[in-house]
C-alpha cells in the first residue's frame, strides 16, 4: 500500500468541515509551525524536504522561498495559484473540492513563513463551485481563531482572500496572474524582475500551486528530513496524479514516486489499465504541454532501463526520447486515438489561449493550427510536416512566457515519434478520413545498443 | 556630480561603455549602424514598452565578468539591461539572425501587404524590418485575418488588419494623453485595438498614437489618401503652442501643408509630443515659422526628392517678355473640371474626389 499523505482522508464522511477536519488531526501542524518554530526554521524545514513545485516546472520550493526579497517596510504576498488549466490537470480541483482545509492549513503556515498577511488563492473561472467551498472553510478557520488578527496568539495576522480568474489559461502563468490578480489584462511580465522582488503590486510575491501549498502540512507535521526519505533521488514526497483518458480506473491518485509507469498505468490499485483490451499506443504524462511518448518509450528509457513516475525518470533522455512530469496530468491513448487529430486538439487550444503579447506565439500557434487541421481533413502535403517543425523550433525559446514553448513542444514530440502517422495521413487522405492509423510499430520493444 | 558607473559591453566585438541599467538595445543604439537590432514594439519614450514583438532578440554568449555563463535563451535586447563585460552577438549569430527571420515571417502572416493603398507606406518600420531580415516568399497559404471596423474619430483612422500588436497606442494613450479610452481587446491572434464603446478617441495629445505607431494601423484621416510620403517635402516648423513644444515637421508640396507629425529622430522616435491642434488644426503655412528642411537619412525613400539645398527657381518668363504673361493657347482649367488650383488639395476633407471640382 503506497504511503498517502494528502489524500490519506479524503474519503472521511463530512471532512469537508472544520470539525471533521479537526478531529481527524486537521490544524495540528498550523499550531506547531506557528508555536514552535520561526519562520526561517520552516522555511529550512522545506529545504530539507527537498520538495519540488507541483505546477508543472518542478522548481524546488524551499529554494524558491529563501529567493523572496525583504525590504523593510513592504508588505511581502503569497498567492496560491489554483488556475489549473493545463488540459489533462484535474488534481488541485479535487484538493480543494474535498479538502479545503488542508490547503487552507497550508496556506497559513506558508504565509506565516513568508510574512504574508494578505494571502490570496487565484482560482480559475471555470471553477465556479468551488470558491463557495474556499470561502466556507476560510469562514470556518477564521471562526476557530486559526485567520484574522493575532493567531493563536504569536501577534501574527493573516487574511485570505479568494480571487476568480475569468477564464485563461494564460493565468496560470505566474506574472500573468499576477497581473490578473491587480485587475488587468493578464499578459504575463516580462522577466526580470522577478515576482520575488516585483510581484502583486510590485511587493514581493511568492506564487505557489495547490498542491505544494498543501504538501506543508504533512511536511510540518513529520519533518523535512522524514518527508525526503519517501520517494527516490531528488523526487521527494508524494505527488497527485491526475489520470485520465483510456484508462478502466482514471481519477487522482497519489503515488509516492518510486512506482513504475506500467504499475501505475496497469496495475489494479492504480488506473487498472486499458479498457476493451486495447493496447497501448502513447501516453502524457505530465498534462497537455509535456512532449507525448509512444508505447515503447513510455514503459522503458532509450537505454532500455524501466521508466518510473518521477521527475527524474520521466525526463530521462530529455527530449529526444523522454518526457517530463509537469503537473501530473496524465493522458493516456489507446490504439484507437489518431495522434494527427490529438495534436490538432492541442494545438487548437493553444492557439486559443495564446494571449497575443508576443508575435511569434500569436502567430505560429494559429498557422501550426491551420496545417494540422489540413492534414487531419486530407488536405495536407508532404512539406507541411517539416513546415510544423520549422515552425514550432521558431516559437519555442523566443517568446515571453512559457505558453510559447507549451504550444510547441507538443506539436514537436508528435512529429519526432509519430511522423509515419502523420505522414499515412497525407499520403492516404480518404482512408485516413474513416479509420485510423492504430498502433502499427508504437509498442514495438526498442533496439538498445549494446555497449563494450 | 557623482561618478556614475560605466560598464563595458561588447556587442558584435564593437566594445562601449555605458552606464549602469542601460539596455542592450540602447547601448547597441550608441555604436549605431547594423548593429543596433530593429525594435517595432520598444519605444524609449514610453516607459514599460518594449519586449513584446521579438525582433530585438540576440544571444548573449557572455553574461557578465563575474559570471561569464551565456544566456541560455535568445534574450530581448531592449528589456535586458547591460552587466560589465557581458559580451552580445547581434548580426554575428546565426541563431539571431535565424529567428529574427521567423519573427518577420509570423508579423508578416496575418499582414495584408497592402502596401500600395497604405499611407504609412515610405515610412513604414515593418517594410524596413522585412526588407532587411525577411525572406521573399511567404510560407502561408491560408486566409488572412480579418477584423470587424472600428471607427475611432474624425482624426484616426484604424486598420486593424495592419496591426502589429505592439501596445506602444497603449502606453501612449496611458502616459501621454489625460486618459485613455481605447485598449486591447481579446487575446490570441484575435486580439485587436479598439475601443470597447464606439468611442472617438478625441483627447488631446492622442495624434501621438499616429506617430508611435510602427506600421499603418492608425493614420492621419486628415492626411488619409491625400498624397505619399516620398513625393512630400518635410519641413522643420515651430509655433508658439500654449499646450505643446510646438515644434514639428510639416510635410509640404509646393507651399501646402498636407500633414504635421512631430520630429522624429533617426530611430523613428518623436522628439516632442505635439498636441492634437498642432498636428491636425494648423494646416497653413501662415500658422507656421519655417526653420528649414528636415534632414532624412539618404537611405529614406523620402529623401529621394533630394530637396536638401534645392532652390526654387525664379519665374523668368516674365522677365524676358517685357512683363507680359504668355499667351495660352489654352488654359487646361477653363476647360477641365478636376483641378482647379483655387482649390487646395490638402484641404479638402478626404481623398479628393470629382465631386470637389464640379463647379457650381
Amino acid at each position: 500500500m503506497a504511503i498517502k499523505l494528502l489524500l490519506e482522508k479524503a474519503h472521511v464522511q463530512g471532512i469537508r468541515t472544520y470539525e471533521v477536519y479537526r478531529r481527524e488531526g486537521g490544524y495540528t501542524a498550523l499550531e506547531k509551525a506557528l508555536k514552535e518554530m520561526s519562520p526561517e526554521a520552516i522555511v529550512e524545514e522545506l529545504k530539507k524536504s527537498g520538495m519540488r513545485g507541483r505546477g508543472g516546472a518542478g522548481f524546488p520550493t524551499g529554494m524558491k522561498w529563501s529567493f523572496i526579497a525583504k525590504p523593510e517596510g513592504v508588505p511581502r504576498h503569497l498567492v496560491c495559484n489554483a488556475d489549473e488549466s493545463e488540459p489533462g490537470t484535474f488534481k488541485d480541483r479535487y484538493l480543494m473540492e474535498f479538502l479545503p482545509h488542508l490547503l487552507i492549513e497550508g496556506l497559513i503556515i506558508s504565509s506565516f513563513a513568508l510574512g504574508s498577511n494578505a494571502t490570496y488563492i487565484y482560482i480559475r473561472g471555470e471553477y465556479a463551485w468551488i470558491p463557495d467551498i474556499l470561502e466556507e472553510a476560510i469562514r470556518e478557520a477564521k471562526a476557530a481563531g486559526f485567520l484574522g488578527k493575532n493567531i493563536l496568539g504569536t501577534g501574527f495576522d493573516c487574511e485570505i482572500y479568494v480571487q476568480r480568474g475569468a477564464g485563461a489559461y494564460i493565468c496560470g502563468e505566474e506574472t500573468a496572474l499576477i497581473e490578473s490578480l491587480e485587475g488587468k489584462r493578464g499578459n504575463p511580465r516580462i522577466k526580470p524582475p522577478f515576482p520575488a522582488i516585483k510581484g502583486v503590486w510590485d511587493r514581493p510575491t511568492v506564487v505557489n500551486n495547490v498542491e505544494t501549498l498543501a504538501a506543508l502540512v504533512p511536511i510540518i507535521k513529520m519533518g523535512g528530513e522524514e518527508y525526503a526519505k519517501i520517494g527516490v533521488g531528488r523526487s521527494t514526497g508524494t505527488k497527485l496524479i491526475s489520470a485520465c483518458g483510456n484508462l478502466n480506473k482514471p481519477g487522482v491518485y497519489e503515488i509516492d514516486m518510486t512506482i513504475s509507469v506500467e504499475e501505475f498505468i496497469y496495475s489494479d490499485e492504480y488506473c487498472g489499465g486499458i479498457p476493451n483490451g486495447k493496447r497501448l499506443k502513447a501516453c502524457i504524462p505530465g498534462g497537455s504541454s509535456v512532449p507525448i511518448l509512444p508505447a515503447n518509450l513510455l514503459l522503458k528509457t532509450a537505454k532500455g532501463e524501466t521508466r518510473y513516475m518521477n521527475y527524474e525518470s520521466l525526463s530521462d533522455g530529455g527530449f529526444a526520447t523522454g518526457s517530463m512530469m509537469g503537473s501530473g496530468g496524465f493522458i493516456v491513448l489507446d490504439e484507437d486515438q489518431c495522434v494527427v487529430k490529438h495534436t490538432l486538439t492541442l494545438a487548437r487550444f493553444y492557439r486559443h489561449e495564446s494571449c497575443g503579447q508576443c508575435s511569434p506565439c500569436r502567430e505560429g500557434t494559429g498557422w501550426m493550427e491551420k496545417i494540422l487541421k489540413n492534414i487531419e481533413t486530407g488536405k495536407g502535403k508532404m512539406s507541411d510536416i517539416d513546415l510544423l517543425w520549422d515552425i514550432q523550433r521558431r516559437i519555442e525559446g523566443n517568446t515571453i512566457c512559457p505558453l510559447g514553448d507549451a504550444a510547441a513542444w507538443p506539436v514537436a514530440a508528435a512529429i519526432r515519434h509519430f511522423r509515419d502517422e502523420f505522414e499515412w495521413h497525407i499520403t492516404n487522405p480518404q482512408e485516413a478520413q474513416i479509420r485510423n492509423f492504430g498502433l502499427a510499430h508504437y509498442a514495438d520493444p526498442i533496439h538498445v545498443p549494446v555497449t563494450a | 556630480m557623482s561618478e556614475q558607473q560605466l560598464f563595458k559591453v561588447t556587442i558584435d566585438n564593437i566594445t562601449i561603455e555605458v552606464p549602469a541599467g542601460t539596455s542592450i538595445l540602447e547601448a547597441a543604439r550608441k555604436i549605431g549602424g547594423e548593429v543596433a537590432p530593429p525594435a517595432m514594439c520598444f519605444y524609449s519614450k514610453l516607459k514599460g514598452s518594449g519586449g513584446k514583438c521579438r525582433t530585438c532578440l540576440v544571444e548573449v554568449s557572455k553574461g557578465s565578468e563575474k559570471d561569464p555563463r551565456p544566456m541560455p535563451k535568445l534574450v530581448a535586447s531592449c528589456r535586458t539591461t547591460v552587466m560589465d563585460g557581458m559580451e552580445v552577438k547581434n548580426i554575428t549569430s546565426p541563431k539571431v539572425v535565424d529567428a529574427r527571420a521567423g519573427v518577420v515571417e509570423f508579423l508578416l502572416l496575418n499582414h495584408p501587404l497592402d502596401c500600395p493603398i497604405c499611407d504609412q507606406a515610405g515610412e513604414c518600420h515593418l517594410q524596413d524590418l522585412s526588407y532587411e531580415h525577411g525572406k521573399e516568399g511567404t510560407r502561408y497559404e491560408f486566409q488572412r485575418r480579418k477584423f470587424k471596423k472600428h471607427d475611432l474619430g474624425p482624426y484616426i483612422q484604424l486598420h486593424m488588419t495592419r496591426c502589429i500588436m505592439c501596445f506602444r497606442c497603449v502606453y501612449t494613450a496611458n502616459q501621454v494623453t489625460d486618459s485613455r479610452v481605447h485598449g486591447v481587446l481579446d487575446r490570441g491572434d484575435h486580439a485587436e485595438i479598439a475601443t470597447y464603446i464606439e468611442k472617438s478617441l478625441d483627447n488631446d495629445f492622442i495624434g501621438n498614437v499616429i506617430d508611435v505607431c510602427p506600421v499603418g494601423a492608425l493614420t492621419d484621416k486628415t492626411f488619409r489618401f491625400k498624397n505619399r510620403v516620398w513625393f512630400l517635402k518635410p519641413m522643420d516648423a515651430h509655433r508658439d503652442c500654449p499646450k505643446c513644444s510646438g515644434k514639428v515637421t510639416l510635410w509640404n508640396r509646393g507651399e501646402e501643408v498636407f500633414r504635421v507629425t512631430a520630429r522624429k529622430d533617426e530611430w523613428g522616435e518623436v522628439e516632442d509630443w505635439i498636441c492634437n491642434e498642432c498636428r491636425f488644426e494648423k494646416k497653413n503655412s501662415s500658422d507656421w515659422v519655417i526653420e528649414g528642411p528636415r534632414e532624412i537619412s539618404r537611405h529614406s525613400v523620402i529623401s529621394q526628392g533630394h530637396y536638401v539645398n534645392t532652390v526654387k527657381p525664379t519665374e523668368t518668363f516674365l522677365a524676358v517678355n517685357d512683363g507680359r504673361a504668355p499667351h495660352l493657347l489654352l488654359d487646361i482649367h477653363s476647360e477641365s473640371d478636376v483641378n482647379k488650383p483655387e482649390i487646395e488639395l490638402s484641404l479638402i476633407n478626404g481623398p479628393a474626389h470629382s465631386n470637389n471640382f464640379n463647379s457650381k
